[in-house]
């Protein structure tokens, strides 16, 4: 029960973590909370499987194709449900745009792939039971996914540029570093780290149109319970969440784990507010 | 004709159209029970002879819906169907019972423990899972712990009931799936890890649409696939006791006015309800002025989930 526990909770709460990132990225040079997080990593799955099963391809194919479909999705929401609200950020319009077009990319979704979940394939081939494959991908990648990033951020001109919009983007304006652009990139970068969490968690989560909902509301919770904007936060909070969730199917059953879950998460909200390992910010008064 | 695609506004529309400008003298459908649950009261206004598969049960009152009539079973009958092959044919005594969690699953599932209890066999296990819950194991090592000697399924979900059929397999288990119709939805040839994961699985089906052990359909449906294959009409991706419903149907449409001698709602009902037995090709059914539930729950039976073959499949074991 234990390796079960282990196996499946780790995996689903890589993926959880992944969706966080994709929420942090979006929001760090936006301050967007964009809810098609979930949606894109709903795609990654959904692209994987068409390009692989569907029309073939091979899996490195099937794989860059998912991404690049990913990102431009990523593109579209920053052009659609973005860019028209950023003036108004105090009037939280950006929770109805960005909702409208998770929403539209579901039905979409539904429209042309279906609304029976399909298969994914397998992509490395090896590992059974709980070292199945369906269960160490979605680490692997998580783990991947995230020394890209730190590689990014800490190494690159371009990634220590979105840590300067991400940290004061007048005084990034200022200095010349071109925001918008920096923006849209970062919505690109969202989309295709979305397209590696589905992608990855493909095998276990299956094509769905449907799992676009559940992981944007089981990938907001890490990003709550670490920190709005921090991605080590989100990458524990998504691992913690997806180990007491599987503990909690396992000791408590399916509809109770669910109140579990949101039970502690609502506890731990309480007790910390910004989130485990979020700061609280000064306010000047 | 009107295709409303399973939603109830579009079927609002079409029953409202067909009443009103069309001018029709009876209706075969809506073939969805969320469409049906929005027309029958419509029909019911306009007294509108209705025949529908859809299985809600609330849809069959002949007080309050004296026009509408069911050709295939309702809920309660299927349920009757499961739990009389798991304890008369399988002869378990120890059942799990798992459905999702959408409306229609945990209604399913409470009706189902309360018969199966009522019936004096031990539900050792009852659950409702979110239909995408990723790994099954918990709910099926639970179900196994407790003791169970067949598993009963209640949902639509496919994706579901695969990640169940495969935890089976890595568990080792042989315990025998029966349930619900979509056990035996195509999808799931894809979605088991392995076809062998597919098998031991009972879906609910019909005698009428079922092929012994030689192969061989009912003569009457026997003929039936015969003359549509040559009318090239497919049956590969489709099921058979959809078409043979629909001709139904329209027979009994057609009968109706012919022995009522006019097209009279009133004649076509009272044709309907005189039915005592009517020999058709999806099943016999029975009409009454206080029964509108046609179709016999003893035409139902459980069919081998993974042997479809022309939209029919293998009578489950312990028929003959």
């Amino acid at each position: 029960m234990l390796a079960s526990i282990l196996a499946s909770g780790l995996a689903a709460g890589a993926i959880y973590a992944l969706v966080g990132v994709t929420y942090n990225t979006m929001f760090s040079t936006s301050r967007v909370m964009s809810f098609t997080a979930g949606q894109l990593a709903m795609l990654g799955g959904v692209f994987g499987s068409m390009f692989t099963l569907k029309l073939g391809l091979p899996i490195p194919v099937g794989f860059v194709l998912t991404l690049l479909c990913c990102a431009v999705i990523g593109i579209v929401t920053e052009f659609v449900a973005v860019r028209p609200v950023l003036k108004s950020l105090d009037q939280h319009l950006y929770v109805l745009s960005t909702l409208a077009v998770a929403l539209m990319i579901q039905q979409v979704t539904a429209i042309k792939w279906g609304t029976e979940p399909q298969p994914f394939p397998r992509v490395a081939g090896f590992g059974e039971g709980v070292l199945d494959e369906k269960f160490w991908l979605p680490v692997v990648a998580c783990a991947v996914t995230i020394i890209g990033l730190e590689y990014l951020y800490r190494r690159t001109l371009v990634g220590r540029a979105f840590l300067a919009i991400a940290e004061d983007n007048f005084a990034a304006r200022a200095l010349g570093l071109p925001e918008r652009n920096l923006r849209v990139a970062s919505y690109a970068l969202a989309g295709m780290v979305g397209g590696i969490a589905g992608f990855s968690g493909g095998q276990l989560l299956l094509a769905f149109f449907a799992n676009g909902a559940l992981l944007n509301f089981y990938g907001f919770v890490p990003v709550a319970l670490g920190g709005l904007g921090n991605n080590r936060g989100a990458i524990i909070g998504g691992l913690a969440l997806g180990l007491f969730q599987q503990a909690a199917n396992f000791l408590v059953g399916g509809i109770f784990s669910s109140v579990a879950v949101f039970t502690l998460f609502i506890v731990v909200l309480l007790a910390a507010p910004q989130g485990l390992f979020g700061a609280s910010t000064a306010r000047r008064v | 004709m009107r295709d409303t695609q399973g939603d109830p506004t579009k079927a609002v529309n079409a029953t409202q159209e067909l009443i009103s400008q069309a001018k029709v003298h009876a209706i075969w459908g809506p073939l969805n029970s969320g469409e049906a649950l929005a027309t029958t009261p419509i029909m019911a206004r306009a007294k509108m002879p209705d025949l529908h598969p859809c299985v809600v049960e609330t849809l069959i009152d002949p007080v309050k819906y004296p026009n509408a009539f069911r050709i295939a079973p309702s809920n309660n009958q299927w349920d009757d169907a499961v739990r009389n092959y798991c304890l008369k044919i399988l002869k378990v005594k120890k059942v799990a019972v798992i459905g999702d969690t959408t409306g229609y699953g945990v209604t399913a599932v409470g009706a189902s423990v309360a018969a199966f209890k009522k019936d004096g066999a031990e539900v050792v296990y009852q659950a409702n899972v979110d239909a995408t819950q990723p790994d099954m194991t918990p709910d099926m090592l639970r179900a196994k712990n407790a003791g169970a000697e067949a598993i009963v399924v209640w949902s639509v979900s496919t994706g579901m009931e695969a990640r169940m059929f495969n935890t089976r397999a890595a568990m080792n288990w042989d315990v025998p799936f029966v349930g619900h119709p979509s056990m035996a939805s195509g999808e799931l040839a894809s979605l088991v890890a392995k076809p062998e994961n597919w098998k031991k699985v009972y879906a609910i089906g019909y005698k009428s649409c079922s092929y012994d052990s030689a192969g061989k359909l009912p003569p009457k449906s026997e003929d039936l696939v015969a003359r549509l294959s040559k009318a090239n009409v497919a049956l590969n991706d489709t099921l058979l006791w959809w078409v043979a419903g629909g001709i139904d149907c329209i027979e009994l449409i057609a009968k109706a006015v012919a022995e009522s001698g006019s097209t009279d709602s009133a004649g076509i009902i009272k044709y309907w309800n005189s039915l005592s037995t009517y020999p058709g090709y999806f099943g016999n059914y029975r009409f009454s002025p206080t029964e509108h539930n046609g179709y016999l729950t003893e035409e139902i039976v459980m069919s081998e989930s993974s042997t479809a073959k022309n939209g029919t499949f293998a009578l489950a074991p312990g028929y003959t």
